[in-house]
């Protein structure tokens, strides 16, 4: 039983980051309503930035704004240079142009970073928090993750429920048409969740990078998570990436404990595909919201 | 107001306007009736600049806006309604609403919402419900309200009959028409339905096969029995 609490703490840390995935592959399928592979590609890449900030001035805090800053120039660049022209082709072409995108982003941090394993040291202390008398899986940097994650999920809820730009980026999601005659910019609009979209994973790429190295492939595995929660969530859920990502963090934890780590990308995808069969809106999402 | 000279639209070889010319004035409603196809809808997209017309003018307030972007020629004063009850479902009917003037001044976003709720009470009690909760003639009062909500110098509104209870249909034409006349808006009403949109309307317009083929004052039109055989079908 020790064990059981010990694997599902030691999961919340790693479920927020990919929440924070998750949101990201949601942003970008409410503003364009197509799957951005290329989303992990652009947290790494924004990683390695951070962490060349943070190695030469040694200030976390600067390393996370910049990647901030970053993440959402690099959403909207991929937006006009790779979705844009493909996309008004073919959808399915625009998505496997993010594949594309997401190897030459590799390819590109291998060149400028190189591709040995970089260490990535947090802001607080990452060791077990010691509380009555034994050590838990917890660690102060573990907080932090979750209390940065509650706060930017609040910040995004108010800024599509309450503001103006909120409102005009749900319109522009839902029927873009109807936007436009409203007076909507709706290709701006499409741009922000990209931008917005950039800027949140490169938020979850800095924030599980000292978790374990970083390296131009280190991501990979979070893509195959972040998708699994997105997917369960029902897509164009934001509540429903939250849940999904920390569910996903907390079983990936229970599978890794109790048998091997390596089975929890099998385990994801076999929830992945359960969730296709047995509800294939997906758990959060209303009908019809998947089909393109 | 609004004026089109020698419009024409094409899809590819089918031409869907070919050389229209229509002016609508301030103060009333101009209807323009036909049967299925007979380019009404087009007309009103190419207005609206949902369709770049191929060749020929829109003149709005003097200016020619054929060829500019739908969300500019809406804060232009140009607002459409389009067919089939255009609200947001997923939206509140609050929402809907705001959306249709967020570009403007939050004072004179206010003044034209105390406007909606005043010609359409029901919107005002709705107001946090969400879209899909309400009845098709609720939804069509909700699409016209959000129009108004860009404080349009003209309205242009698409087949508003369509699938509604003719008694409801009339009421929300009887509003519309009083508003027109107490404000100085120009209504472009296109309708299938051309018995009620020829009582509410000063001017009517004849179309088919997207050619105007009789144009003038509304009675004069729904008491021409052979034009009613002819392109109206009763």
């Amino acid at each position: 039983m020790t064990n059981f609490i010990d694997y599902l703490l030691g999961g919340f840390s790693n479920g927020a980051v990919i929440a924070l995935m998750a949101l990201a592959l949601v942003l970008v399928w409410r503003s364009t309503r197509m799957v951005n592979f290329a989303q992990v590609g652009q947290a790494m890449f924004t990683t390695y930035v951070a962490l060349t900030i943070q190695q030469s001035t040694g200030n976390w805090l600067l390393a996370l704004v910049v990647a901030i800053g970053a993440g959402a120039i690099l959403g909207v660049i991929v937006f006009f240079l790779v979705i844009r022209p493909v996309k008004n082709s073919d959808s399915t072409g625009a998505i496997i142009a993010t594949f594309g995108v997401l190897i030459a982003l590799q390819a590109g941090a291998g060149m400028i970073w190189g591709g040995d394993p970089q260490g990535f040291i947090p802001p607080v202390d990452n060791a077990g928090l010691e509380f009555a008398g034994r050590i838990w899986p917890i660690s102060l940097y573990d907080i932090l993750v979750l209390s940065a994650t509650a706060a930017l999920v609040i910040g995004l809820t108010l800024l599509f429920t309450k503001t103006s730009l909120g409102l005009s980026m749900r319109a522009s999601a839902f029927n873009p048409e109807v936007a436009r005659l409203s007076g909507v910019r709706v290709n701006r609009m499409l741009i922000s969740g990209w931008a917005i979209a950039g800027a949140t994973g490169a938020i979850g790429g800095v924030l599980i990078a000292p978790a374990s190295t970083i390296s131009p492939n280190s991501f990979d595995i979070l893509l195959v998570f972040a998708f699994t929660a997105a997917v369960i969530g029902g897509l164009d859920s934001l509540i429903g990436a939250v849940t999904f990502g920390i569910g996903t963090g907390l079983v990936i934890s229970l599978v890794s404990g109790y048998s091997d780590s390596g089975n929890a990308p099998i385990v994801a995808l076999v929830l992945l595909a359960l969730n296709l069969l047995l509800k294939p809106d997906g758990v959060f999402g209303h009908h019809g919201a998947r089909s393109v | 107001m609004l004026e089109t000279v020698d419009l024409c639209v094409s899809f590819g070889a089918v031409k869907a306007l070919s050389g229209m010319n229509l002016t609508v004035p301030r103060g009333e409603v101009t209807a323009v009736i036909g049967a299925n196809g007979a380019g009404k809808s087009t007309l009103m997209r190419a207005l609206a600049g949902l369709v770049t017309p191929q060749s020929g003018q829109v003149l709005f307030d003097g200016r020619s806006i054929a060829g500019n972007k739908p969300e500019d020629i809406v804060r232009n004063g140009l607002a459409l309604v389009p067919e089939g009850r255009s609200t947001i479902p997923e939206l509140t009917v609050e929402e809907n609403l705001r959306l249709g003037g967020l570009w403007r001044d939050r004072s004179d976003r206010g003044a034209s919402k105390n406007l909606v709720f005043d010609l359409f009470p029901i919107l005002g009690d709705r107001a946090s419900m969400r879209a899909d909760t309400l009845s098709g003639g609720e939804r069509q009062q909700l699409a016209i309200g959000r129009a108004l909500m860009s404080d349009p110098k003209c309205l242009l509104l698409d087949e508003p009959s369509l699938g509604l209870a003719p008694l409801i249909v009339t009421q929300i034409l009887e509003l519309v028409s009083r508003l027109a006349k107490e404000t100085n808006l120009a209504v472009l009403l296109v309708e299938q339905n051309a018995v009620t949109a020829l009582r509410v309307a000063t001017t009517g317009v004849v179309l088919n096969l997207g050619e105007v083929v009789k144009s003038g004052p509304a009675h004069e039109i729904s008491s021409d029995e052979e034009l009613r055989h002819a392109y109206l079908g009763y």
